[in-house]
């Protein structure tokens, strides 16, 4: 099929080796904004509005500006008659988002006013003296409501709360429907929960007046971001500097706090001197605007009496909070992979997003794709229960099979590659599922609720952003590169280029990893740095799993360029043709034995300009721009190329609980996962165990609540629970590797692996414990109560 | 989020005195826990400034207060509307006061308010109890100012 049919066989690639990151972070000795100081700066504590709506009519900062530290109160009116409206992704104009509310808020909780003083503490006593008059609106939280044609508009000039309804036919769905044997309905709700960092988000601005430069050091993970800052300023693109050297305290996704930098540089810029914003807790969880997605699957399923799911009407409403910002093409994301690892015929999809006065949406691990493949799945399970039949059986039934691909399903994404009967026989095996099953049945035997949940799901990973332009005509995207520079200084020694902040993903090693395959020199010896973005190549910073697709493949190519150019210079001073050498750790070995050292090439390149081949540039260089792999055009008909690369994933988990308590407890957690080549297997076993807890945490705990009167119930990790070591379990992981054909080394996307099936594996080891009552439970997370509730009403009707 | 509160005290005070007493600023302010100032601004309505601590979350809040409905001296009604760094309260009540025997009263209350802001979000968990805390420490306070003027009288 491919160059990669089989697994890639690297000298450091794949190999047991240290992530280099590690020792710093293990070490405490990691640089994050917090630990930033400059000199005479000065921090921000934000006035919170007190309801779901109202209006701001006066802001009395009087008392505020006469106490101790005080420098600044800076309202919505002041700040919106000098900045832009921040970035909005659909074409929504009337949608308009400041930093700071303007003429009214949206959301309880969302920033009135910044109070800037010389301390945090300072500015945040003087905030609590900030007296805002206003009157109550009316508001909506309940998308279902948000979409009815009276309900109260979060924005009254956009006419509606509608952000997007758009309806894809792929296929021939209402013939398939007429034709199949049976039909199904199913209506699951994913709950609005996040990644919550340790680390809230900071930033800190300052405007450099000598330079005309503003420098920003963030917390940040977010595509084109100084390009943002510029536009929000009103800047030239290079008047912007952000620092990629800063840690990021954990993210996977939403550490995109656009609103909290456009108003520390406005301030600063004001102001004069550097200005810090960190969020604390309750800031980060009401009005951080860092809240997944929250999102309603209505769904049809037509099929066959031997298991053939041949078509699906798939309906996601998706309560994307009171701005709409990126959120909404959470929804676009899953078009890629909108029938998971299944041979569907057609599919319906209909994506709704509706403003609601809840707090801000952001991407979160996987962009839409775990709630979606929680849908499938689930429908996957109720399909086989009203079939009586085995739920591995069905999915194996329904598996596209690895002599197939690529595969192209109907929203016209080609699937690369993958081989899902076999990770699902060796997960059979290596965990041996009878005995799971034979434990399931003694645990049941011995009165206990106990139940084995199933998952198979794909991980769309390195994509062209082909989503923005599918819902946005406007949006012309057809490119989402990466790039990095290989230099070999003058003493020979190997320096690589990473654009962008690391928030824990490895990217150091992966780029040492890579370039020192490509040269065959060991990784340890190449040092990788973060310049500034002013000195920086474009990329499109870590998301939609693809750094290891594009970083890696960026460093590799601006590596092999290196190599060509040793070789070439060799080749010349031997006299020979460049084809004529062989390059092998660093030496060049020319056509009769002769070889020629990594010393003399780049004593040569850096010195002696009369020894280069003819049109040669001096120094040793190169620098490559990855271009999406795949991603040439630009959606057509509905139909896009989202992803070039597809990992695999299959959960096996057996939970047990008290039929009275219903604390679910995981008793085996298995998961064969498929990404490709593995670059570096830490990296890819630590992306795997986090978002395995990030999906229990979904699945059980974690939710943003409000109550009927427009409060966030869930502030603190009092109320929003987040699994601890204690709900996390141990968890197996059997490994397999189909290579894509597309990349340097047949790697694949892996940073949201787990969290992808976790949910719904999880769901459904619940509703296979629950199966004796033929209870259902269709929202996440699935609380402990929502089952002894359940259970104790099952018991009473019977 | 929205909560009742309902109850009944009896009181060593005749039904006159305290209806006096609970149309009477310097005794509501002595007796509200952490009321710091209460002003009439017109004949039933007044600004009231308080000091509070729930939970976690400790601040300020300005109200106003009214007195309706009244029926002198047998019940009234009382709205409280306000807001500060804890959050925002409103809620309305009635309370009743029938007089058991010479110089002994009960008072019924019952109402019902929405609390907003930071004190729903983080003392949710505590804010039952706190309210009835907090009109526990008002009714000792009040029953110690009947105690009190006994002692003085």
């Amino acid at each position: 099929m491919n160059e990669h049919a089989k697994p890639f066989s690297g000298r450091y690639v794949s190999s047991d080796r240290r992530v280099r990151e590690d020792t710093r972070f293990v070490a405490g000795a990691g640089h994050f904004v917090q630990d930033i100081e400059r000199p005479g700066m000065l921090h921000v504590a934000l006035v919170a509005s007190q309801h779901p709506a109202a209006t701001i009519e006066d802001i009395d900062a009087s008392e505020a500006l006469a106490m101790e530290g005080v420098v600044a109160v800076v309202d919505g009116n002041e700040l919106s008659n000098a900045v832009n409206p921040l970035m909005n992704g659909l074409d929504t104009p009337e949608v308009r988002r400041f930093p700071l509310a303007v003429g009214q808020n949206r959301y309880a909780g969302e920033w009135v006013a910044a109070v800037v003083a010389t301390s945090r503490a300072l500015a945040e006593d003087a905030a609590e003296k900030v007296k805002v008059k206003g009157e109550k609106l009316g508001y909506v939280m309940d998308p279902e409501k948000a979409m009815e044609a009276d309900s109260t508009p979060v924005h009254p000039s956009h006419g509606s709360n509608v952000l997007l309804d758009r309806t894809f036919d792929w296929g021939p769905v209402e013939d398939d429907f007429a034709r199949s044997d049976e039909t199904l309905k199913l209506r699951v709700t994913w709950g609005r929960n996040s990644t919550v960092p340790i680390e809230t988000f900071g930033v800190i601005c300052e405007w450099n007046a000598w330079e005309n430069v503003l420098e920003v050091w963030a917390s940040i993970q977010m595509p084109k971001y100084a390009d943002q800052i510029a536009r929000a300023l009103g800047l030239r693109g290079n008047d912007v500097r952000v620092y990629y050297d800063v840690d990021v305290g954990g993210s996977y996704g939403v550490k995109r706090g656009i609103k909290h930098t456009v108003l520390a540089a406005y301030l600063a810029r004001k102001l004069g001197r550097p200005v810090r914003l960190i969020e604390d807790r309750l800031e980060n969880m009401r009005s951080g605007d860092a809240h997944g997605p929250e999102r309603i699957f209505d769904i049809g399923v037509a099929f066959d009496r031997d298991g053939t799911i041949n078509a699906m009407k798939m309906r996601a409403l998706d309560n994307a909070g009171a701005y709409a910002g990126r959120a909404p093409f959470q929804l676009g994301k899953p078009i890629g992979a909108i029938v998971g690892p299944y041979r569907i015929n057609s599919v319906q999809y209909r994506a709704q997003s509706v403003t609601t006065n809840k707090a801000v949406q952001e991407a979160v691990r996987g962009f839409g794709q775990s709630p979606t493949n929680y849908a499938l799945e689930t429908m996957m399970d109720r399909v086989a229960e009203h079939l009586g039949m085995d739920r591995i059986a069905l999915r194996r039934k329904n598996f596209i099979r690895s002599d197939e691909f690529p595969w192209e399903i109907p929203s016209g994404s080609k699937y690369d590659s993958g081989d899902y009967h076999a990770v699902v026989d060796k997960v059979l095996a290596q965990s041996g599922y009878e005995d799971i099953v034979a434990e399931r049945d003694r645990l049941r035997a011995d009165g206990l609720c106990a139940g084995i949940g199933i998952a198979a799901c794909l991980e769309p990973s390195g994509g062209n952003s082909s989503f923005e332009p599918l819902l946005n005509p406007k949006n012309r995207t057809s490119t989402w590169m990466e790039g990095s520079r290989v230099n070999v200084d003058a003493l020979g020694d190997v320096t690589v280029t990473i654009h962008t902040t690391s928030s824990g993903q490895g990217h150091e090693t992966l780029a040492a990893t890579v370039v020192g395959e490509v040269l065959e020199i060991d990784p340890d010896r190449i040092r990788v740095v973060r310049p500034d973005s002013l000195g920086s190549l474009p990329g499109n910073s870590p998301v939609g799993s693809r750094m290891a697709i594009m970083l890696g493949g960026a460093a590799a190519n601006a590596a092999r360029d290196i190599k060509r150019q040793i070789s070439a210079i060799a080749a010349h001073s031997m006299g020979v043709a460049p084809d004529a050498v062989t390059y092998a750790e660093g030496v060049v070995r020319g056509p009769d034995g002769r070889t020629v050292e990594w010393s003399e090439v780049v004593d040569i390149a850096h010195r002696r300009f009369h020894d280069l081949p003819e049109g040669t540039n001096p120094g040793l260089t190169a620098s490559f721009i990855q271009q999406v792999p795949t991603g040439v055009a630009l959606p057509k008909d509905g139909k896009a190329q989202m992803y070039p690369c597809y990992s695999f994933e299959f959960h096996v988990v057996l939970m047990a609980f008290d039929p009275v308590l219903a604390k679910p407890e995981i008793r085996r957690y298995i998961i064969g996962h498929d990404c490709g080549t593995v670059i570096n297997p830490h990296i890819v076993k630590g992306m795997t165990l986090g978002g395995i807890a990030h999906g229990i945490g979904a699945a059980l705990l974690e939710e943003f609540s409000y109550d009927a009167e427009g409060h966030l119930m869930t502030q603190s990790f009092l109320d929003y629970l987040m699994p601890s070591s204690n709900e996390v379990p141990e968890v197996e992981i059997v490994h397999h590797c189909t290579p894509s054909p597309f990349t340097e080394f047949g790697q694949k996307g892996s940073g949201e692996s787990g969290y992808l099936g976790a949910p719904a594996a999880i769901s459904g080891a619940i509703h296979d414990a629950l199966r004796p009552w033929n209870i259902h439970l269709n929202k996440l997370p699935i609380r402990m109560s929502a089952i002894s509730d359940a259970i104790a009403s099952a018991k009473e009707n019977t | 989020m929205k909560m009742e509160l309902s109850g009944s005290e009896e009181i060593a005070a005749s039904r006159q005195d305290l209806w006096d007493a609970l149309q009477e600023p310097a005794v509501l302010t002595e007796c509200i826990p952490g009321c710091k100032e209460m002003t009439e601004i017109a004949p039933d309505d007044y600004e009231v400034k308080m000091q509070l601590k729930v939970a976690a979350v400790g601040g300020s809040f300005d109200g106003k207060v009214r007195l309706f409905d009244k029926d002198e001296p047998e019940s009234c009604h009382i709205t409280v509307s306000g807001g500060g760094t804890l959050g925002t309260g409103d809620g309305t009540a009635k309370f009743t006061i029938s007089e058991l025997e010479p110089g002994k009263s009960r008072l019924d209350y019952e109402g019902e308010g929405e609390i907003g802001g930071l004190v729903a979000g983080v003392g949710q968990r505590v804010l039952k109890s706190v309210a009835k805390h907090l009109t526990k420490q008002f009714f000792t306070a009040l029953k110690k100012h009947f105690g009190a003027e006994k002692a003085a009288g």
